[in-house]
């Protein structure tokens, strides 16, 4: 029904926004046409980009508040209209952006009498309100409000632990996924005599991130798990060269796949995000400021180089070393000489 | 109280009318009644007088508030004062005085009694209303028996019989049997006072001709009776002895027939005795004999003693007063045994000196505590709550039994329509005995059931109370072909009720309508939409199961009701409404503040996280803000399942009904992770520990901190009294309260003494009861008390209560239900991804067996879902009054899919209705991608978590404790108790030919004692486990218990060389 609208190219794969709204601060809705795939491609991707979409794509929220003067959740507070526990849960609610994969902190800071909402939660740079209106709490006398959170990014939910908390502290198992709701269609139609499909895929969310900023997110989610049968074809392609050195016949193939998989590969670092190598602050921090965004910019350094980046100790060389080694099984090399 | 211009209006009774009724009528009239009936005593030369002036007692407000009362674990209940006069004649001295006679329990606001902080209620009984009911009963040969029993409200029963040879008999409390003739004289009669009494002089001038011929004079009579009753054989010569003990066996007071059994035999046997005459006169006797003789001559009617006109309910009132006549009775014996000691040894009386409370005060105790009737209050939800307080139970002492219960009381009976539901009850042994009140119905002040009718018969149609007696003989029009008829009224015929049947009727014949078409159903069974669609077991088990529901953290309004959702809510009791029109001044968590007009203010206190009897969390929210202006009766807070003042126990959750992998087999559910990320089925349950501290012979038990028996690490939340930290998180195995109990060490081990010698070191003389988290028990401290008990028996019993809150998501083994009586066990979880979804994208949420509503017959849930999905999309929500047909054929079809037409058409979803497959939908898998191969019904449907979770049953033992005797493991999860292998399951071992397993089974693994310690050191050895070469315990019990009998069991071993014999002993 809605071919007509969209003119397409013949041959390669193109995308295109066909609607994008704000639904509400916190409702985001999208929608995307790829086209054309061949019959059956585009069921691969949009079964296998639904999912992502449901289950990979990450999010910010609050996952920990601390309370002045409270034994616990379950008793309320003078002056003010919720529990604590119902105060838990408004805030288990509140949407944040944010891009950094460290445990933030914020706070809330207040004097009463007032409604309490997101806009009123103190925020470290790096993490944003979604929707300032957010309810948390009624206070109805003069009193102060004063809770620490603790902003942490994640995806999927997480159940409480519960275990560590002290006195006042409380842990809010919180939902991380922005993404509210995923669905593709799939229809066909014919260009030169060839069917071809069409693939439209409809994207809610939370307003954390756009419904394209999701798309691209779960792709990339959906690529680093792809990632490992790249090398498996390497790996067993050497192996195969190992174990029959005298086949000759097989040898140009392989390596002539091998090359793809190489071209493929350096394509696919510059889509992977240093995020995801999962790094600690002070390491991920350092190589932001050295403009190393994605792995491909990473591994334009050696060992020996980011040794001598400021602030940049052995541990953290190891770490980064460790966690290549670890996500994509690459070793990062020792020193500019040991490259041949 | 219906004002002239709401004539035509009803509203729908109080449900909670019932009990305040009933102590209503305790507290204006049963409590004077009593008062006043409290005798005149005097001693033995009447020279001492004692009165009470009963009508003008007092009773005293209440000294503590109703939740108090909860909270300190404390009876609310009110004083009795009551004024005395003592009177001596000698010196014609009066003193008066005023009087504590004890104090009564008081019933709270929500219709219940607090008895030691425990909610209570008590279930109204229905009993066999007093009077004279004739039936035909066979006797041993199958011969028809015609009999006439008489009732009574106090006491004993009384039967007459009339055999197939003429003969009547009489039977006094299911004693042997004697002449009619025989009671007649020894009451006094003269042979001319019963000829002349009766109608047919003639037949029992027969019998006595053919009966009773010796026995001449009342003098015979009474020996005659006497000897019958207590099986005296010989000669009996008359005594006036003999008179006194006849007297207090059979008359004096030992049968009493009350107001409303007076009433009766007048009616029927057509007398007029006055009505205040409550004993039972010779006149009734001659008149029972006549009717008995004319039933069995066919002239008369026997009676249905099902009938509700037979019945009546004996309500809060009867019992209070029962129990208080009861007390009263004990307190008059104790004042006179007083007033004759003290009159024997010459001292001084004055009334306070002659009464004590103790009659009171323990008579009320254990019947509160103790009957049968007087219940814990299920208060698993707001529902739960009102429907145990509607209860209708024929058991209990002067009911049925439920073992010689007979199908008949169980069955419905034509008489309950509008007064009982027909489908509300228990299942299984209780089957119809413990029954329900109709919305409609009341109890009058007799305790007949009435229900309301629209009298359309007369010029102005109006509302009228039948009584069953009355509704018989008018016909009746029902709920369910009324409206139909409403436009040409003079030619259509419609159902009607009339003496019992169904007729087909015109319309200008009909004297009354039902006024509601629920009006024959109880409350839960009301609370189900589309209940007209559902098999009555079905809905049986969906009111049933709507009272099992678990509180939720988020609840939800039903997108699809019954519109009683609100008044259920109301009348619970468990939403705050402001009792005065005013402006709220200031609101909090705890507590709001409603300013009046006057500068008054009023404060309202709010339940924050307290437990109910069910361990289910009770929380109010405060719905309204500051400054609002208030209309009295407004809501101001929301209770437990409530959402603006409505029931709301459940959620609307998105159902699919398709077969998923087999995980929905047999019942089970399929439920979506979003369940347990949303919280939306989360539910709160505070549960309580509590441990006593007793003096023990060796000392005062001591509650510390330093336990020298346990690691520090499980000892870490106890504060420096030894009680747990409030807020802290406890784990099984955890302390709550440290505790030491004082230990005999004279007996002190060797070992011990020697340490003591060398390092001086003091071995331990206390051991520890400490109170722990146990298996299973996790959660948060919320408060812990030292409660001290009211009961003095117990010197100086302090208790200390922790309560623990635990915060329970949906999981693996929980049960979840509709209100079709659609239930299963959550089975699986998926994550949302995996779920199958719409063609919009949204996962379902969960997924039921399409299997289980065809053999079910609960069609309701399919309406409800798919209305539900339609009320979804449009954000409406639906009240639909059950009975909806009687509009239209098919009504409740056709409204769904224009639902779920406009639904589809307004917000451009055209999956939502597709002609081909009305109310289906395709699904696609989450996992593949792939259509599912048939449309799938799909729906949002109102779903509760019910209270019974795994947390609370699931259950392993290795070894744990043994039964005494038998030295099996016990039984039940609470004991840590084993899993039986019973007859079936050894049967199926030994079809199997595990010899070994079974015999692993019956000896190793349950009462074998020997092998049993045995096992523990071949498996820490690691040596093969031994074989058992002796009997179990049970066997030897067997055996010895056949020794008690005077029988051995032996087994001999014969060697196969010399044939030498070698006894073994079991």
């Amino acid at each position: 029904m809605i071919q007509d609208e969209i003119p397409i190219p013949v041959q390669t794969l193109q995308w295109k926004c066909i609607e994008s709204k704000k639904e509400g601060k916190r409702l985001h809705y999208g929608r995307f046409a790829v086209s054309p795939f061949r019959k059956g491609q585009a069921s691969t991707v949009g079964v296998a980009m639904r999912r992502a979409l449901l289950g990979e794509v990450e999010g910010t929220s609050i996952t920990y508040a601390k309370f002045k003067n409270v034994v616990h959740e379950y008793s309320t507070l003078v002056g003010i209209k919720e529990s604590i526990h119902d105060i838990l849960i408004n805030l288990k609610e509140i949407v944040l952006q944010s891009d950094s994969y460290e445990t933030q902190k914020a706070s809330i800071s207040i004097l009463g009498p007032r409604d309490v909402t997101a806009g009123d939660i103190l925020l470290p740079t790096s993490v944003k309100i979604i929707d300032a209106s957010q309810h948390i709490a009624t206070i109805t006398t003069a009193i102060p409000l004063d809770v620490e959170l603790r902003i942490e990014r994640d995806c999927g939910y997480r159940t409480l632990n519960l275990k560590e908390s002290q006195s006042g502290e409380f842990f809010i198992d919180a939902l991380f996924t922005p993404i509210r709701n995923a669905n593709y269609s799939i229809h066909s139609f014919e260009s030169n005599n060839k069917v071809r499909e069409i693939l439209f895929l409809e994207v809610w969310t939370n307003g954390s991130l756009t419904p394209g900023a999701a798309l691209s997110e779960a792709s990339r989610d959906l690529i680093d798990l792809f990632i490992i049968f790249l090398n498996m074809e390497k790996e067993e392609s050497i192996k195969e060269i190992e174990n029959n050195e005298l086949n000759i016949k097989n040898f140009p193939s392989t390596s002539i796949s091998v090359d793809i998989d190489r071209m493929a590969k350096e394509v696919a670092f510059k889509q992977i995000f240093i995020d995801q190598l999962e790094l600690p602050a002070r390491a991920y921090n350092c190589l932001k400021k050295m403009q190393v965004h994605t792995v491909s910019d990473l591994l334009k350094y050696t060992q020996y180089d980011l040794k001598k980046v400021k602030n940049f100790g052995n541990k953290s060389v190891e770490q980064v070393v460790e966690a290549l080694q670890e996500r994509f099984a690459i070793q990062l090399p020792k020193d500019q000489f040991n490259i041949s | 109280m219906i004002l002239e211009e709401n004539k035509g209006m009803f509203a729908l009774p109080g449900f909670d009318l019932i009990q305040y009724e009933g102590f209503k009528r305790f507290i204006n009239q049963g409590l004077m009644e009593e008062l006043l009936k409290f005798p005149k005593i005097q001693d033995a030369d009447q020279e001492v007088e004692f009165l009470l002036v009963g009508d003008q007692y007092k009773l005293r407000e209440p000294s503590i508030k109703e939740k108090d009362a909860v909270y300190k674990c404390v009876t609310y209940s009110s004083e009795l004062y009551v004024p005395a006069r003592l009177t001596q004649k000698r010196n014609r001295r009066i003193r008066e005085q005023i009087l504590f006679m004890g104090s009564i329990p008081l019933m709270t606001s929500q219709g219940t009694f607090i008895i030691n902080g425990v909610t209570r209620v008590l279930v109204n009984q229905i009993v066999r209303s007093p009077g004279i009911f004739y039936s035909r009963e066979p006797d041993h040969k199958r011969i028809p028996l015609y009999t006439g029993t008489i009732i009574s409200n106090w006491g004993g029963r009384f039967k007459l019989e009339i055999d197939g040879r003429m003969r009547i008999w009489a039977r006094i409390s299911k004693e042997r049997k004697f002449s009619i003739i025989t009671l007649l004289l020894a009451l006094g009669l003269t042979r001319k006072d019963i000829l002349n009494g009766v109608c047919y002089p003639n037949i029992l001038l027969d019998l006595w001709k053919r009966q009773d011929k010796d026995i001449k004079s009342s003098e015979d009579a009474i020996i005659e009776l006497y000897k019958n009753l207590y099986c005296v054989s010989g000669d009996v010569t008359f005594s006036e002895s003999i008179r006194k003990e006849l007297q207090r066996k059979l008359f004096k007071q030992r049968f009493e027939l009350g107001q409303i059994g007076r009433r009766n035999p007048n009616n029927k046997l057509n007398l007029n005795v006055p009505e205040n005459e409550s004993f039972l006169l010779p006149q009734d006797l001659l008149a029972a004999i006549d009717y008995l003789i004319g039933i069995k001559y066919g002239i008369g009617t026997l009676d249905d003693i099902d009938h509700l006109k037979n019945r009546r309910v004996r309500s809060v009132a009867n019992f209070l007063q029962g129990q208080l006549r009861l007390a009263l009775t004990h307190l008059e014996n104790s004042i006179r045994q007083t007033m004759h000691k003290a009159i024997k040894r010459k001292r001084s009386l004055t009334p306070k000196g002659l009464v004590i409370s103790t009659p009171l005060l323990t008579t009320f105790k254990e019947f509160f505590g103790s009957h049968p009737l007087s219940q814990f209050l299920d208060q698993t939800n707001p529902l739960a709550e009102m429907i145990h307080k509607r209860r209708l139970s024929t058991l209990g002492p002067g009911g049925l039994t439920r073992r010689t219960a007979s199908f008949q009381v169980r069955d419905i009976h034509p008489s309950y329509y509008g007064r009982i539901c027909p489908i509300e009850t228990s299942e299984g042994i209780n089957a119809g005995l413990i029954t329900s009140l109709a919305l409609h119905a009341r109890v009058n002040d007799y305790g007949y059931l009435h229900s309301s009718f629209y009298n359309i018969s007369d010029d102005e149609e109006h509302i009228v109370y039948l009584s069953p007696a009355e509704d018989e003989y008018y016909r009746i029009a029902t709920g369910n072909q009324l409206a139909s008829n409403w436009g040409t009224q003079e030619k259509q015929v419609t159902l009607a009720r009339y003496r019992q049947e169904f007729l087909t009727i015109a319309w200008e014949q009909v004297h009354f309508r039902s006024l509601f078409p629920l009006q024959y159903f109880s409350i839960g069974a009301s609370l189900i939409p589309f209940l007209e669609h559902n098999d009555a077991n079905r809905a049986l088990m969906g009111s049933h199961m709507q009272r099992q529901a678990v509180p939720l953290l988020k609840p939800e309004k039903c997108i699809v009701g019954t519109g009683l959702e609100g008044q259920v809510a109301l009348d619970s009791g468990s939403v705050t409404r402001s009792t005065q029109e005013g402006q709220i001044v200031y609101v909090d968590g705890a507590k709001i503040t409603l300013s009046l007009n006057d500068n008054e203010t009023i404060d309202t206190e709010l339940i924050t996280y307290k437990r109910s009897n069910n361990k289910t969390c009770i929380k109010e929210r405060p719905i309204i803000s500051t400054g609002t202006y208030l209309k009295e009766g407004q809501l101001l807070a929301d209770g437990t399942a409530t959402v603006g003042g409505e029931l709301a126990p459940g959620r609307n959750i998105l159902v699919a009904y398709m077969p998923w992998e087999g995980y929905n087999f047999e019942d089970a559910i399929l439920i979506s992770e979003r369940l347990i990320s949303e919280d939306i089925f989360t539910s709160l349950h505070i549960e309580r520990y509590e441990i006593e501290v007793r003096i023990t012979n060796q000392g005062i038990e001591e509650i510390t901190k330093d336990i020298p028996h346990l690691d520090s690490y499980v000892l870490r939340h106890l504060d420096s009294n030894g009680l747990v930290v409030l807020g802290s998180w406890v784990e099984t195995g955890d302390v709550l309260v440290g505790k030491l109990t004082p230990q005999e060490d004279s007996l002190r081990a060797p070992e011990g003494k020697l340490l003591q010698a060398i390092f001086g070191i003091q071995v331990a003389d206390t051991k520890e009861s400490c109170l722990k988290v146990p298996i299973g028990g996790q959660g948060r401290v919320i408060d812990a008390r030292w409660v001290y008990k009211e009961n003095i028996l117990i010197n100086n019993a302090k208790t200390i209560h922790i309560y623990i809150l635990q915060k329970r998501k949906i999981r693996v083994g929980d049960k979840v239900a509709g209100r079709h009586g659609n239930k299963g066990i959550v089975s699986k979880i998926l994550p949302r991804q995996d779920m199958p979804h719409l063609q919009d994208g949204t996962p379902v949420d969960m997924i039921l067996s399409p299997l289980g509503v065809p053999s079910r017959m609960n069609v309701g849930q399919i309406f409800e879902c798919l209305l539900g999905l339609a009320g979804d999309f449009m954000q409406r929500h639906y009240r639909i009054t059950p009975f909806d047909e009687r509009f239209e054929r098919e009504a409740s079809r056709k409204l769904v899919f224009s639902e779920l037409c406009e639904a589809s058409e307004k917000t451009r979803n055209p999956w939502l209705f597709e002609p081909d497959y009305p109310g289906k939908s395709r699904l696609i898998d989450g996992r593949t991608g792939d259509t599912f191969e048939q449309p799938v019904t799909v729906g949002k449907a109102y779903m509760m978590k019910l209270i019974h979770q795994v947390d609370d049953k699931i259950h392993a033992r290795s070894s744990g404790p043994y039964a005494l005797i038998t030295q099996q493991p016990l039984r039940g999860r609470s004991r840590r108790g084993g899993q039986r292998v019973g007859e079936m399951e050894v049967w199926a071992l030994e079809s199997f030919g595990a010899a070994y397993i079974l015999q692993e089974m019956l000896t190793l693994k349950s009462d074998h004692i020997q092998a049993r310690y045995k096992v523990l050191g071949a498996i820490v050895t690691g040596k093969p486990i031994p074989k058992p070469n002796s009997v179990p315990e049970s066997f030897r019990l067997l055996v010895r218990e056949l020794r008690s009998l005077a029988l051995n069991l032996n087994y001999f071993l014969i060697s196969e060389k010399d044939l030498e014999r070698e006894m073994k002993n079991v």
